[in-house]
């Protein structure tokens, strides 16, 4: 286990810890961070970086195929390739920062105290939980953003709902092995109100586990926001987005490969690099351990 | 039955294992920090003779199961045989090839391990991993042999207990069946690594007669590695004492129980609980009848579950001031119930439980007893501070994501009002820490001394009572008898009272005032250390008594598990001065 060697081991330290000892001495870990940073500057950057305004079209030169002003092409209207794929990472990162973060919050918090709660409660939600989790995903998403408008907040939103559940269901499996350590008796014993205990005693300790689903979590809600442009209901025309230049662009895969071929590497590399960050985060912080049977 | 079938080896005496100067090392550290090798078993020498038992004991960290385990060619991860060699049966093990070691595991030598709950699969029934230990050395599965293997274990009901899965069976019942697997391939060295350490002293004690009855029956040689010195004591012919990786002394048991010759062997012995007992200051009786008493419990009944009989039904008792109640018992016994109950933790289903206020109470308007059958979430902090409790098991009782400092600092905020950092320095001394201490975190910590931080989170309370649960069952036994003695003088210097859990009655007769002995759920006997010690008892008592291993004990004694008595309904028999004894008919 990662300890911090200064005594401040609240939240803070102890996230400090586990991402620090995770780092050291993990190659698979090192990597896919490093390609969710570079996608995550290359993103920020890319209004500077381009030379090419996105949206722009250009009559005049269609479907050219790689060229000194535009490296990798143009598209059916006349679109710089290269500027678009960069731009698209835009989108795509903004919603599933924000889808994750917020769903695999909620989904920490509910997991915490329903486990902690162990009664009617708990019960009642994880019941509504399994209800929510047999909805299909995507099926869920179209309906949603069908009958309200495809704006950024209603997808954001919706990812939430879909996948709060299933992050429930992981951080309450987790916190209900911490409750049943002496510490959380003793909190109990000291009359200890229940978000006291929740947010000092179980949380810290689930944390490892909080990471992952975090990682891994964001590695599919990209792929589904990526998924729900390609079916025209995410990001709108001419918004640069990597499922819509697919979509816009599969019709001249023969002439212009390029246009397809880069929004899928660009969206290939950050979904490789998120998995590559989970994993290499679960193998570091032990969190397959319980898994394993392995006595601490 | 199977004595005759067995084709019976000449005993020779001749050597069957021979560990010659044997040295392991264990690389440590990070790239960081540098590797460096360090040696855990250090140039050991030792020889198993079939029929022969060989106790290894030593404190955790002293390199004794990882020498044990060499014998099944075995070595943990990042260690490796530097020197000597390790001879079963004329191979060298480490020179064997996989397929030779697979056949030598099990096969030639077998183990049973601490933990049977772990060792077997909890998806499989338990005579199918019986069948399969035997199916892995080519050997006949067939039912008849399997069953054959259980009845030879001494399971009850085999027929219907081999259909069973490892978690419907009792721990005793689960290191039995370890034990049938070990033994299905007829090995003939049996190396057990701290059999019976999880087991309470009656089952213990049938388990090592098992051990001890199969050893002679089947010829095996047998290492058995334990930290209880009883244990060893009562079980091996001879002795081997290990601490950092050497063997400093190897001697006769008889011979070196009763007179060791080394130093570390003799401050061993002198630290084991049944010679801790000091010469009169504790146990002397307190004049009962002007005595403050500050628990009371009456006809106290809890249970778990509506659906469940009672963990504890019919239980009274009072804890004077000052006084150490101790609850002994067999596990299940409900000893853990009840101080659950009093720490507010679980609800009490009928009787009364009251706290006494002190004397002189600040608050004269407000009862002076306060009601403890309600939960901790609905007690107010007054009552809240007077009970605290101590904890087992010292790896899970301290959060592991916070400091030292932060963990008594919380019960010092809540209620003792006192400035934390001054006062977490302050009880860190108390409890022999250096207040640096603080900073550090629970896995930078030994056993020992996370279990004085967690005196120290309890006394931070200020309390009246402390509930200790078993809270020297996972130290070694000269840590064990700091602990003791450190809670001893604290609970004298701060004049709290103690109940005190524990399954060692050596440990109780050391520290205990009063003792309350219970058996599924009711006390069957209660009374002062000295007279439940002394008896007459009550033949539970008696049983546990007799099956408890002190150091010096030779070879285990057949009547102890054949003890057989009823309920002659309720009514006690009083003993005199406070003594009294439940009511039983021989059955």
């Amino acid at each position: 286990m990662t300890t911090t060697p200064d005594g401040r081991s609240s939240l803070r330290g102890a996230l400090g810890g586990a991402l620090g000892g995770a780092l050291r001495g993990s190659p698979t870990l090192v990597v896919g961070l490093a390609l969710v940073t570079l996608h995550v500057l290359l993103a920020l950057t890319a209004p500077w970086t381009t030379g090419h305004d996105p949206v722009v079209t250009d009559s005049g030169d269609v479907l050219s195929g790689p060229t000194a002003a535009h490296w990798l092409g143009t598209d059916q209207y006349g679109r710089d390739i290269l500027s678009r794929v960069l731009h698209g990472g835009r989108y795509a990162l903004a919603v599933t920062g924000l889808a994750t973060t917020v769903a695999v919050a909620a989904g920490t918090v509910i997991g915490c105290f329903t486990a902690y709660a162990d009664n009617w409660l708990d019960e009642v939600v994880m019941r509504v939980m399994d209800a929510l989790l047999s909805i299909p995903t995507v099926l869920a998403l179209l309906v949603v953003v069908t009958v309200l408008d495809p704006d950024l907040w209603v997808v954001v939103l919706a990812i939430t709902v879909v996948y709060t559940p299933a992050v429930t269901r992981v951080v309450r499996g987790a916190a209900r092995a911490v409750i049943t350590q002496d510490y959380v008796t003793a909190a109990r014993a000291r009359g200890e109100r229940a978000p006291s205990i929740v947010f000092r005693e179980i949380l810290p300790n689930v944390l490892d586990v909080v990471l992952v689903e975090l990682a891994m979590r964001a590695s599919w809600v990209v792929l589904l926001v990526a998924t729900l442009s390609f079916l025209g209901f995410g990001a709108n025309p001419p918004t640069p987005d990597w499922g819509l230049m697919v979509e816009e662009n599969r019709t001249a895969l023969t002439v212009v490969p390029l246009g397809t071929i880069a929004p899928v590497v660009a969206l290939a590399t950050l979904v490789v690099g998120l998995n590559l960050s989970a994993d290499g985060l679960s193998k570091r912080l032990g969190v397959d351990r319980a898994q394993q049977g392995a006595a601490a | 039955m199977t004595a005759t079938e067995q084709v019976a080896p000449p005993v020779t005496g001749e050597p069957i294992v021979r560990v010659e100067d044997l040295t392991i090392s264990y690389r440590t550290g990070s790239y960081r920090t540098g590797r460096r090798d360090v040696p855990v078993v250090k140039g050991v020498s030792l020889v198993l003779r079939p029929g022969r038992v060989l106790g290894l004991v030593g404190e955790s960290g002293s390199g004794k199961s990882t020498l044990a385990r060499t014998l099944l060619a075995q070595l943990r991860p990042g260690s490796r045989v530097v020197g000597g060699s390790v001879v079963v049966d004329g191979n060298d093990v480490f020179a064997l090839t996989p397929a030779a070691r697979r056949e030598l595991r099990g096969g030639t030598a077998a183990l049973v391990a601490q933990n049977a709950g772990q060792a077997l699969t909890p998806s499989m029934r338990v005579g199918r991993q019986i069948a399969e230990a035997l199916e892995s050395h080519g050997l006949d599965a067939g039912a008849e042999r399997v069953l054959e293997l259980a009845r030879h274990v001494r399971l009850p009901d085999p027929e219907q207990l081999v259909r069973r899965y490892p978690h419907q069976l009792s721990g005793g019942q689960q290191q039995r069946v370890a034990i049938a697997m070990a033994i299905a391939a007829r090995p003939r060295v049996l190396v057990l690594d701290e059999p019976t350490t999880a087991l309470d002293v009656i089952t213990q004690h049938a388990i090592l007669r098992l051990i001890k009855g199969l050893a002679d029956e089947l010829d095996m040689a047998v290492l058995l590695v334990s930290h209880d010195l009883g244990v060893v004591s009562a079980m091996s012919d001879e002795t081997a004492v290990m601490t950092d990786g050497r063997i400093v002394e190897q001697q006769p048991a008889r011979d070196l129980f009763a007179a060791p010759r080394h130093e570390y062997t003799r401050s061993l012995l002198a630290a084991s609980p049944a010679r801790l007992r000091p010469a009169a200051v504790v146990n002397e009786p307190v004049a009962d009848e002007q005595q403050e008493i500050v628990v009371r419990a009456e006809n106290l009944v809890v249970r778990h579950h509506r659906s469940l009989a009672p963990a504890v039904s019919d239980v009274s008792f009072t804890i004077g001031a000052q006084e150490t109640l101790a609850l002994v018992g067999e596990s299940g016994s409900g000893k853990s119930t009840i101080a659950a109950a009093l720490a507010g933790l679980v609800p009490v289903e009928s009787g009364r439980l009251d706290l006494t206020s002190p004397d002189g109470a600040s608050d004269l308007r407000t009862s002076p007893t306060r009601d403890l059958t309600r939960t901790a979430t609905s007690r107010d902090t007054q009552t809240l501070r007077a009970v605290q409790l101590m904890f087992q098991n010292a790896d899970t009782s301290l959060n592991p994501r916070r400091s030292i400092g932060s963990a008594i600092a919380r019960p010092l905020k809540r209620f003792a009002g006192r400035h934390p950092r001054a006062g977490v320095g302050q009880l860190l001394a108390e409890v022999g820490l250096p207040p640096a201490f603080a900073s550090r975190l629970p896995a930078q910590l030994s056993g020992g001394q996370r279990q004085r931080v967690g005196i120290a989170r309890a006394l931070a309370a200020g309390p009246r009572l402390i509930i200790a649960d078993e809270i020297t069952t996972a130290l070694d036994v000269r840590v064990q008898a700091e602990v003791l003695e450190l809670l001893r003088t604290l609970k004298d210097e701060q004049q709290l009272s103690c109940l005190l859990i524990s399954h060692d009655l050596a440990v109780v007769r050391s520290v205990a005032d009063r003792v309350a002995v219970l058996n599924a759920g009711r006390i069957v006997e209660i009374g002062t250390a000295e007279q439940v010690f002394t008896g007459p008892n009550h033949p539970y008592t008696r049983q546990l008594i007799d099956a408890t291993l002190e150091p010096g004990a030779e070879g285990l004694d057949e009547a102890v598990e054949q003890v057989a008595w009823r309920d002659a309904g309720d009514g006690w028999i009083d003993a005199g001065d406070g003594h009294h004894i439940r009511r039983w008919e021989q059955g």
